[in-house]
């Protein structure tokens, strides 16, 4: 019935006289078309753009012509596809205006070079305004008329069914786009990784200890990883030892012992907190930490290094490391926790012989969660850490004395080099990216891995 | 038991019971130990981060006035001037990162969730293909961000020569929050009810017809806190654009000059000039944008769930 109806409007309007605008806007198509095909026949430049050799141009000119016709033709006929095509190209237009004026009315306001006044500020917003008036008007009447003889237009189930299955289409593959990207990141690292695994060798680089890239000409570089990967171990180790028992004692709280109203409270308070820019927690490492750690009485403590790293670290990770205990912890059984207790057992008990135990894998994953994230973590570690390129060592007989000690990342040592970096010294920073991305691939998936096992 | 009976076998029980409580006082005492210290741990954890914020804000705000928000900054070594051009460099960025992954991030979500289940009608490589892409969603969440840069300098920097610029920032961007977006519009997705799905198709729409007019609609405020949050993931992100955006402090002119972002300002005051107190100030309007961008995420999904429960 539906059907029927659709074929008898579409009979009665093939009967209607063609509106006004439909038939102004489609000749106007026709007539650019034919303006570009004359104008190019004229200037003979078919032929002078064949000598010059910018082939290209004549054919993306000819294309054009071709899709102003078909457009002019489908409006002409009342095809929707040629007013939805007609409406994007418009849009695309409107929006790439649009664009331009924000880009120039704001390099007047914004560039600051002087403070502005006012009436300075209102006079280039009233410029811009009816600069955009001027270019986008005819674009802007033109896209409205269409909006609104959209009723005109006939969609037939043949186009419905054709653009149903195309999108499908052109679906799945935009859905390839994120194994696409870590296929092109895996791709490139490790083809600007390969120069230097050919010229250094990988041995010389994964257990050499010492990193001094030949940035003079002729002196041969050493590009040892090795402290690096010391640096980001000992920092991620000092931010576990550090940040996972505040995180699993935070997650027990919230999930278990804290009443509601503190809950409320305080998990969207960390929540808030993981988004906050890395470089608020370094600049905090820089200006508060390294002072107070330079009160530690020891010998070439200058108040930036591991420790610094490891707390900044610590802070960092605490957010992620607390939201999925805690999910995990409320994910074990209410069942569980009754059965427990109804044996008699305090509360406390149960936490530690029941839920915690059922929750494990889940905790486990958190905190292998939180080291790939201390581990990925660079502009805070270059802020706090002091970057030096030597293997962290004790400052005093006392081992520990290592975590005052300078020291630099994987990741840092990527961020403070790239830069400037070139040849193998270049290749060698792309390797240390490929040796990063190796390390957290693992990490995340025995998190996965234990995450998996949680939910079966 | 208010009585005391002294039969043996009452005597006995007695003695037990007074075992007992003298374990459970033992046991009592374990708990509020075990308790005073989960508190202490949670009180000390949540009061780092809160001291962290609060210095940071006290700080700041003492150099945040209406000069240091429309004067740019001075460059060079004396780290003067204001951040206006910071501003508005985070904004491009945001703007066209935003435009680059929702359109992508939404159509993988879509496929994923309306078209991947349907398998019946697929072949198997299609099956195995979109398993394929399931993990590399889940891959590309845990990468870190120094890696997209490292990414972006190699690709779009170098060998696409767009040179440091908003685009490759942009482009290099867009791939971290790719998987963010795609998480959220596909809960989003999940969160339509099936009848609405089956009322549309029932209706005779296509599939296509059917999402766009139904399914999108509906699922809205969710898609939407998804790019929220990759708002304040592309705010707060400074290692990538430290590798692709160049860190000039001028506003850039067009898609292919460089420019600094907020987070960036931060990194390069605190590194290069040692003026820590503009460093603060420039953290400081971060965090309130982060606090903001929080408090929409907050109200959308609020939304969201009085919308569920209405139904």
């Amino acid at each position: 019935m539906g059907l029927d109806h659709k074929i008898k409007q579409a009979e009665e309007r093939a009967g209607a006289p063609r509106p006004l605008f439909i038939t102004i806007t489609s000749v106007v198509l026709f007539l650019l078309a034919a303006a570009l095909i004359g104008l190019a026949v004229i200037n003979r430049m078919p032929i002078a753009m064949l000598v010059s050799g910018t082939l290209q141009t004549w054919i993306a000119l000819a294309l054009v012509a071709v899709l102003l016709v078909a457009m002019a033709w489908g409006i002409w006929n009342r095809k929707d596809w040629a007013r939805i095509t007609l409406m994007m190209l418009l849009i695309a237009g409107i929006l790439s205006l649009f664009v331009q004026e924000i880009f120039s009315l704001f390099s007047i306001i914004f560039a600051g070079e002087r403070v502005l006044s006012l009436g300075d500020i209102a006079n280039s917003l009233v410029t811009s305004l009816i600069h955009l008036f001027l270019r986008g008007t005819i674009p802007a009447l033109l896209l409205y008329g269409l909006l609104k003889t959209g009723s005109e237009f006939d969609v037939s189930a043949s186009q419905r069914e054709f653009v149903d299955g195309i999108v499908r289409y052109l679906l799945f593959g935009i859905a390839m786009s994120a194994i696409i990207i870590v296929f092109m990141i895996i791709f490139f690292t490790m083809e600007e990784a390969w120069e230097s695994v050919e010229e250094i060798g990988l041995e010389n680089m994964l257990l050499g200890t010492i990193w001094r890239p030949g940035s003079i000409i002729g002196e041969v570089g050493q590009y040892g990883l090795l402290p690096m990967i010391a640096g980001s171990i000992l920092s991620t180790i000092g931010a576990v030892v550090l940040g996972v028992p505040l995180s699993v004692g935070t997650a027990i709280l919230l999930a278990e012992v804290a009443p509601q109203s503190v809950r409320e409270i305080v998990r969207p308070a960390i929540e808030l907190l993981a988004g906050i820019p890395s470089v608020v927690y370094g600049l905090f490492g820089m200006v508060v930490l390294a002072p107070l750690i330079r009160t530690i009485d020891v010998p070439a403590n200058n108040g930036f290094g591991l420790l610094n790293a490891s707390i900044v670290l610590a802070v960092m990770i605490i957010p992620t490391v607390t939201n999925i205990a805690e999910d995990a912890i409320r994910a074990v059984p209410r069942s569980y926790k009754e059965g427990s207790l109804a044996m008699g057992t305090t509360h406390w008990q149960t936490i530690w012989n029941v839920i915690l135990p059922a929750a494990r894998s889940g905790i486990i994953a958190a905190v292998i969660l939180g080291i790939g994230r201390a581990l990925g973590e660079t502009m805070a570690m270059i802020m706090v850490i002091g970057n030096s390129i030597a293997f962290p060592e004790p400052l005093t007989n006392n081992p520990l004395t290592m975590f005052l000690d300078t020291a630099r990342t994987l990741t840092g040592n990527i961020a403070v080099e790239i830069n400037y970096a070139a040849g193998p010294h270049r290749s060698a920073l792309f390797f240390t990216g490929l040796l990063l991305f190796l390390m957290i691939l693992l990490v995340n998936s025995l998190a996965r891995y234990l995450m998996r096992e949680r939910q079966t | 038991m208010t009585s005391i009976d002294t039969t043996p076998s009452a005597l006995q029980d007695r003695n037990v019971d007074y075992a007992l409580k003298g374990n459970l006082r033992k046991r009592k005492l374990q708990q509020t130990i075990a308790f005073g210290l989960i508190w202490l741990g949670g009180i000390v954890a949540v009061a780092m981060l809160l001291w962290i914020i609060g210095y940071v804000m006290r700080e700041g705000l003492q150099v945040i006035n209406l000069e240091f928000l429309t004067t740019r900054p001075a460059g060079g070594v004396s780290g003067e001037g204001g951040m206006s051009t910071t501003i508005v460099t985070t904004l491009y960025l945001v703007v066209l990162t935003i435009a680059i992954a929702t359109p992508l991030g939404v159509g993988s979500a879509i496929y994923l969730v309306e078209y991947a289940g349907e398998s019946q009608l697929e072949s198997p490589l299609v099956r195995r293909l979109v398993k394929i892409a399931r993990s590399g969603v889940e891959i590309l969440a845990g990468v870190p961000s120094i890696l997209f840069g490292l990414f972006g300098f190699a690709l779009f920097v170098s060998a696409l020569k767009l040179k440091f610029s908003l685009l490759s920032a942009g482009l290099s961007g867009a791939c971290m929050i790719l998987p963010v977006i795609i998480r959220t519009t596909e809960e989003a997705l999940l969160a339509v009810p099936r009848s609405f799905r089956e009322a549309s198709l029932g209706l005779g729409a296509t599939k296509w017809q059917t999402i766009v007019n139904v399914i999108i609609p509906t699922a809205l405020p969710g898609i939407v806190t998804g790019i929220v949050l990759s708002v304040g993931r592309i705010v707060a992100e400074t290692a990538i654009f430290w590798v692709t955006l160049g860190g000039s402090y001028r506003l850039p002119r067009n898609l292919l000059s460089a420019g600094r972002s907020m987070a960036l300002h931060v990194y390069s005051l605190a590194s290069e000039t040692r003026a820590f107190d503009k460093a603060m100030g420039t953290a400081a309007i971060l965090i309130i944008t982060i606090v903001l961008l929080n408090l929409m995420i907050n109200i959308l999904s609020r939304r969201l769930t009085a919308r569920s429960q209405g139904r």
